[in-house]
């Protein structure tokens, strides 16, 4: 019985893939990529156009047995597409992510492009765990303002995850690139409630009163930058080289000024309460939730919320133990 | 004295097993050739003209009795009710219907039975007419009684519920290196087919593969009935071929291994969050922003049985958790149903359905186009056949029947009264 072509030509891939990651991950990856390219790099011959083809030249069509094998070849296109992959990922330090074009995130899939920052499991996990809270109080509609929002992964997750009509999502981002990536994402995640993206910059004093005037606001989420500048210069190049600056660590990255990483912690508690999460009867749901990068970060978070009126914080840990999130609830 | 008189005319397997009185009894040999003769168990009259039949004399002899209890609780039914309690009516007519559901088809059969003997009678007269028209009833009533058997022998199995579900089917290559791998492979193909065939949906929860070669498999099998089916491909599969990779051309003998497990509802199953510890691969660091990672496996132990399952198939974790939350209810579910089971047949010696992993199940010779399945002893000579999943149904075939009539053997769930006065 002949053995497919796959045998011989993706062990090389394999190896190289092996040195960069280890062999258990270079195999799920070269999996992965190869799915992919099964899937999204079609071939252009179909049976037809071979059938027609041989039979043009006076031979025999292809029997069903070697159709089926064909269909279980890669085209040169495809050998191609995988070879410039793995040359990407090993020799360029490409993330997956940016290869393959999508990350899984809760229920959705998100659309991945550089610069804009990938979605990081973590932040899936609070995303769901905050989308079973808002689920668990079943209150009327939420208007929800996801700040940082990236390629719009939190705001899509939350809206795939909870009821139709419970939640509408504003989500916001300075850069530009993301806004469009967001917009991509929303069309191809047929979400089940109203979601929004926007292009503005949070650093400005007007945007408060912008947003006020457009709605009533229940919630703020944000995945912020958060990687002091010290660290900055540690990351793994497959993500120095390729996210977006401003998307992992806030404010300048050239001025000393703020060695903690919690500026935009800082920015997002004074926003929210600008926008009066701050007032109000206590609820059960908390007004403002942040993720941040440690425990280094977790009494600086916590105080900034003191600050700004939130009196009752609390943190969640991430399946690896690490302090991840910060939620603000106002209590009377 | 008189429940003794009585006691004696039982057999003496019940009579040992009565501890209430093992004390008081002797149950040595003397005692043994002291009981009352009892008759040896026959079949029916007219039984020997349909042909081999799947009943045996034993079961015969079971039969009867229950036929003549059902028929003391339609007397008592259809007699002075007067006097009964209403839940007394009401077991009554419960235990009725029960055993209506064997005895009347029994019943049946023997009225066939009794045709048999009179159609035999017609065949040996004078006229041709009569000679034909008495074959071809005969061939009727040969029917009646297959279908007849089948029907009380569907109402006397046990009904296991778990072969009505969906299955989860583990293949794992064992001996052999790099052929046995292959021969993983192959095994993979086979079932992929012959689920398409019965129309099965299949779903690979976990794949551990390099190119053709495969480690460890373990599918998802959805449909009606799956678990009956596929419960006999458990054990080791053997070939004896020669291999791919072979350079000199000898014949090597490599094996895998499958196993079967009910795919558990989530109904029966109560795994307590507190018993779980899901073990994450991170790398030890800061995570979050500063490190873009791939890693998406997931391993969840469950402590007090200490059963791990690991999976990292898909890119999310939260998908990778779903699986293995799945697989892990499986193999619970099947090591309750498999103690229980060992508990409920531990006296049986029985050759099919225990599904222990390390018993040799079937042999695949390419060199004499031969596959075997060494529980049955059952020979077929289409390799291609069988590896392309067609033939496939014929060893399950002959397995079930030997199943069904290894169960039926081993039945003692009658109890004994006295016995019809002949």
């Amino acid at each position: 019985m002949p053995r497919s072509v796959l045998n011989n030509t993706v062990i090389p891939l394999l190896r190289q893939l092996t040195k960069k990651l280890g062999e258990q991950q270079a195999k799920n990856e070269l999996r992965w990529m190869t799915d992919h390219v099964r899937k999204a790099i079609t071939t252009k011959h179909t049976v037809e156009h071979t059938t027609n083809a041989r039979l043009w030249r006076d031979q025999c069509a292809p029997s069903a047995e070697e159709t089926e094998l064909a269909s279980k070849r890669f085209s040169s296109v495809q050998w191609a597409w995988l070879r410039q992959a793995v040359h990407d990922r090993v020799e360029t330090n490409k993330p997956l992510q940016y290869i393959l074009g999508t990350q899984p995130f809760g229920n959705a899939t998100v659309l991945t492009r550089p610069p804009v920052l990938i979605p990081r499991w973590e932040t899936e996990e609070w995303m769901l765990k905050l989308a079973d809270m808002i689920r668990a109080e079943n209150t009327g509609l939420l208007n929800v303002l996801d700040a940082c929002t990236g390629s719009g992964c939190v705001a899509l997750g939350l809206a795939c995850a909870l009821p139709r009509g419970s939640v509408h999502i504003t989500g916001v981002d300075i850069s530009q690139d993301a806004c469009e990536l967001a917009l991509e994402n929303l069309a191809r995640n047929k979400a089940k409630q109203a979601v929004e993206f926007q292009c503005v910059d949070l650093h400005e004093q007007s945007v408060a009163s912008e947003l006020m005037s457009r709605r009533v606001w229940d919630m703020v989420v944000a995945n912020p930058p958060y990687v002091t500048p010290a660290e900055y210069a540690e990351l793994d190049p497959d993500v120095k080289d390729w996210e977006d600056v401003r998307a992992l660590v806030p404010g300048d990255p050239t001025s000393d000024l703020d060695q903690s990483g919690l500026s935009f912690v800082v920015r997002l508690a004074q926003l929210t309460r600008e926008l009066g999460l701050a007032d109000g009867e206590s609820t059960k749901l908390p007004r403002l939730v942040v993720e941040i990068g440690g425990a280094h970060q977790v009494d600086g978070a916590r105080q900034a919320m003191h600050d700004n009126g939130f009196n009752l914080t609390e943190v969640w840990k991430d399946m690896a133990g690490i302090d991840r999130v910060v939620l603000g609830y106002h209590k009377t | 004295m008189n429940a003794l008189r009585a006691l004696k005319a039982r057999p003496m397997r019940a009579l040992v097993r009565d501890s209430r009185l093992s004390g008081l009894l002797n149950t040595g040999t003397a005692h043994r050739y002291a009981t009352t003769a009892q008759p040896k168990p026959s079949f029916p009259p007219g039984s020997e003209l349909a042909g081999k039949s799947k009943l045996t004399a034993q079961i015969h002899e079971k039969l009867k009795i229950m036929q003549y209890k059902h028929n003391k609780i339609l007397e008592q039914m259809t007699g002075d009710i007067s006097g009964m309690e209403r839940e007394d009516m009401a077991r009554l007519a419960k235990e009725q219907s029960n055993m209506g559901m064997i005895v009347v088809p029994y019943e049946h059969l023997l009225k066939q039975y009794s045709e048999l003997l009179e159609l035999e009678q017609m065949m040996n007269a004078d006229d041709p007419d009569l000679r034909r028209l008495a074959r071809e009833e005969r061939q009727e009533v040969l029917e009646n009684v297959a279908t007849c058997e089948n029907d009380i022998i569907n109402g006397l199995l046990p009904k296991d519920s778990a072969e009505s579900a969906g299955a989860i089917l583990e293949i794992r290559a064992g001996t052999g290196g790099d052929e046995a791998s292959l021969f993983c492979a192959d095994l993979l193909h086979m079932y992929e087919k012959y689920a398409q065939l019965r129309k099965w949906k299949l779903e690979t929860m976990s794949m551990d593969s390099e190119g053709d070669k495969i480690k460890e498999v373990v599918l998802k099998v959805s449909g009606r009935g799956v678990f009956g089916v596929l419960m006999f491909e458990s054990g080791v599969h053997r070939v004896q071929r020669v291999p791919a990779t072979e350079t000199q051309g000898r014949v090597h003998t490599s094996t895998a291994t499958v196993a079967v497990l009910p795919h558990a509802t989530n109904v029966n199953i109560v795994i307590k969050e507190s018993d779980l510890r899901i073990d994450v691969f991170r790398a030890s660091g800061k995570g979050g922003q500063h490190v873009n990672t791939t890693d998406s496996a997931v391993r969840i132990t469950h402590i007090p049985t200490g059963i791990s399952v690991e999976n990292q198939q898909e890119r999310s974790q939260i998908q990778n958790r779903e699986r293995a939350m799945q697989v892990l209810r499986a193999r619970m579910y099947e090591r309750e149903r498999s103690r229980l089971d060992l508990e409920r047949r531990a006296s049986r010696n029985k050759l099919i359905g225990s599904g222990d992993r390390s018993e040799k199940c079937r042999t695949y010779n390419y060199a004499q186009n031969r596959v075997t399945d060494h529980r049955i002893n059952f020979s077929m000579y289409n390799i291609e056949g069988m590896m392309n999943g067609t033939a496939l149904q014929i060893v399950i075939d002959q397995l079930r029947i030997q199943h069904d009539l290894d169960e039926l053997a081993s039945m003692d769930d009658f109890d004994y009264i006295s016995p019809p006065s002949q």
